[in-house]
């Protein structure tokens, strides 16, 4: 179920990004917002290879065979005609968002700011 | 529409598929098809798009929203956000005709009307195409079409057509047959010798002639290995008449003066004559040294070198008597075989141009890696949010968050696709040189028994240098292949596409059952020079704790908290082909 790692790189972009170390040149720029960084992610292509490596983590984790377990179960519970894609995102999100190890977040974190600190005008 | 392959159910399409394909022509998804992206190579599949486009939703211009679909009518895209809000469907409801639209990141098909994921066999398999390069040469059966058409699959697998069970009772002219040409077990002949109720028919001690219950462990197991145990004691093979012409031809040859086969039939029927008294497997020894020179010795051997040795031993023989060509897989040549022989399939898949070569190789048993390590960063830090959280699924079904090593966490790594290292490139067929590559295992064919041998032993050139791991691993009771067949394998590698697996069809009479029942484990406590064979066996759901010439009923829990080092399953179902010959009588039926 690849839709819930959108959601969580999603939970944790919406967290502002902390202020740039201060300097003269700095405080004349307003931070980026979430849209902006969004496009220079999507553009530069880096956002695909950010999702690549999330994928990879995940998958090593176990954080993917936990999601589908979670997936099959409720599957199970309601019948297989009974279940749209939909009903599996929101059942899964709340225990996809809260169990990525904090390990990963930190990385992929990392890396958006080295990112971003590599493209500053 | 939905049709049944290899007990798969293709989904349903919705009303609104159905009537955007009717409106549409024969492919109503042939534009979109062309747009399909794949990147990397034989990586995830895309709609394509320029390389500074940004996909927005054309109601609320947002662009970081996790799914965005576009309208595979007008190309519009929109977003998908439930419980928010979703334009995609805010589109679909406004226009009729207009609620099939693709996800731009997946290329997967959505219904916006009803919110959710349908299926069209033709755009899946275009997706899927566009994921596996074609390759003009089709002797390497690398894509999926090729491998449907070409059949460049072991053939020897399509042989034979199932039949179903029919039962079968003697009547009376077969029973007086049977009465006079053989012993029954409850005669009062060994009556003195048969003990009461304790252990179960066929149970019954092997002496250790001198560090031998390497030998008498796998030696346990196979005695209650249920098709091979029916193979010897229904006469399959009887060692009075293969001796008799054996001791025809007095050439000196080698292969004249033993017989493994004979030896183990010699084994069963004095192991299941009733007699409880340890029996000494002594001829079986000298016959099996005779084979394996280089092995023959007092001193401490492996049970799996044993294991594969004696195997190898049996098909030797009995594969020459049949003038049958090993054919691989099918298991014709020797009741070895027949037993424990599966194919394997390996997918190399090169990195540069994703072109997949697939192997196929046979295989007696499947050798497993231990987990490395634990405690990684990662693993560990799940486990614990693990704790605080609800868990709903079962939690063995994800090895790694329990933190303990388990089966089908080793079987889980066997089949994941690796990357090979830098120094292991792979030459490959398109690019013409050596490249780095992908690749993954998987299991073309079950056999009736799996035996899963533990990489506990570690040795290197100097045997010196050995060691042992004795890691504990979980096994379960039963287990099911099914994740870990090619078919699994190979869909999973595409995503949530309709995929008919090549030979779908026909597998279904080689693979219908996937499910396995344990038997037999073997386990090795102590040192790697200094250590001891046990093997527990379970019969009518008891177990048996089998000590070289000490037989003892346990609790079950004994044998889970076993060191496991050979796991035997059997599987549950067991079906019948249609005999080869023309006269079907019921001994070649096989069982």
């Amino acid at each position: 179920m690849s839709h819930s790692h959108e959601l969580v790189i999603k939970s944790s972009m919406s967290r502002p990004p902390p202020p740039p170390p201060t300097t003269n040149k700095d405080q004349q720029r307003q931070n980026p917002s979430l849209q902006e960084i969004n496009i220079k992610l999507i553009q530069s292509g880096e956002k695909e290879r950010l999702k690549e490596l999330l994928r990879e983590r995940l998958l090593e984790c176990g954080w993917i065979d936990e999601m589908k377990a979670l997936c099959r179960a409720f599957t199970r519970k309601k019948g297989r005609n009974n279940v749209t894609v939909d009903d599996l995102v929101h059942v899964i999100s709340p225990k996809g968002r809260s169990s990525i190890p904090d390990s990963v977040k930190a990385e992929l974190l990392q890396r958006i700011r080295a990112f971003l600190a590599s493209t500053a005008d | 529409m939905s049709s049944k392959i290899s007990g798969r159910v293709s989904p349903q399409p919705c009303p609104h598929l159905l009537d955007f394909c009717s409106r549409n022509g024969s492919k109503p998804f042939r534009a979109l098809q062309d747009c399909i992206r794949v990147k990397p190579p034989g990586g995830r599949a895309a709609i394509r798009r320029e390389p500074f486009e940004v996909p927005r939703c054309g109601t609320c211009d947002e662009s970081s929203r996790p799914r965005l679909y576009a309208c595979v009518a007008c190309a519009a895209v929109f977003c998908h956000a439930p419980p928010i809000h979703s334009h995609a469907s805010a589109h679909a409801l406004s226009v009729p005709g207009h609620e099939i639209a693709v996800d731009v990141d997946r290329a997967e098909l959505f219904c916006c009307a009803c919110r959710d994921q349908v299926y069209d066999r033709d755009f899946d398999a275009a997706v899927v195409l566009a994921q596996t390069i074609t390759s003009t040469t089709s002797t390497s059966g690398s894509t999926v079409t090729q491998c449907k058409a070409t059949g460049s699959q072991p053939d020897n697998l399509r042989k034979r057509r199932r039949v179903d069970y029919s039962l079968w009772a003697p009547n009376s002219r077969e029973n007086a047959i049977i009465e006079n040409h053989s012993i029954p077990l409850h005669d009062a002949t060994n009556g003195s010798l048969i003990s009461s109720t304790e252990l179960p028919w066929g149970l019954r001690g092997l002496n250790n002639l001198g560090n031998t219950c390497f030998m008498n462990s796998v030696l346990q197991a196979l005695l209650h290995t249920p098709p091979l145990r029916n193979y010897f004691l229904s006469d399959r093979h009887n060692r009075y008449y293969c001796q008799q012409k054996n001791g025809a031809t007095r050439n000196g040859s080698k292969n004249s003066r033993f017989c493994l086969a004979c030896d183990m039939d010699a084994m069963f029927s004095a192991v299941f004559s009733g007699d409880r008294t340890p029996y000494s497997p002594a001829k079986f020894l000298h016959s099996w040294w005779q084979h394996a020179a280089n092995l023959a010795s007092y001193e401490q051997q492996d049970a799996h070198e044993f294991f594969i040795s004696m195997l190898d031993g049996i098909h030797e023989k009995v594969a020459k008597e049949k003038r049958k060509t090993h054919s691989p897989g099918t298991g014709d040549c020797c009741i070895a075989h027949r037993v424990f022989s599966g194919i394997l399939r390996s997918d190399v898949m090169c990195m540069a141009c994703g072109f997949t070569s697939t192997t196929y190789d046979p295989c007696l048993d499947i050798s497993l890696d231990l987990e490395p390590s634990q405690g990684v960063s990662g693993k560990s830090s799940l486990a614990k949010s693990n704790n605080s959280c609800n868990v709903e699924a079962d939690c063995t079904g994800s090895s790694q968050n329990c933190g303990i090593s388990t089966l089908k966490g080793c079987l889980e790594r066997f089949t994941r696709a690796e990357k090979l290292g830098s120094d292991q490139k792979f030459f490959c067929q398109k690019c013409q040189v050596r490249q780095e590559s992908l690749k993954q295992m998987s299991i073309r064919k079950l056999p009736l028994v799996s035996c899963f041998h533990i990489k506990r032993f570690e040795h290197s050139s100097i045997r010196r240098m050995s060691r042992k791991v004795d890691r504990y691993l979980q096994f379960p009771f039963s287990l099911d292949m099914a994740p870990y067949l090619s078919s699994s394998i190979l869909r999973s590698r595409f995503g949530n596409r309709i995929f008919p697996f090549d030979g779908d069809e026909q597998d279904a009479c080689n693979e219908v059952s996937s499910e396995f029942e344990l038997f037999a484990v073997v386990t090795h406590t102590g040192k790697l020079d200094a250590g001891h064979y046990v093997t527990y066996l379970r019969l009518s759901n008891h177990w048996y704790k089998c000590d070289d010439a000490w037989i003892t009923r346990v609790n079950e829990s004994i044998v889970l908290a076993a060191q496991g080092y050979m796991m035997f399953y059997v599987q549950k179902m067991l079906y019948y082909k249609a005999s080869e010959k023309q006269a079907a009588s019921w001994c070649d039926v096989r069982k």
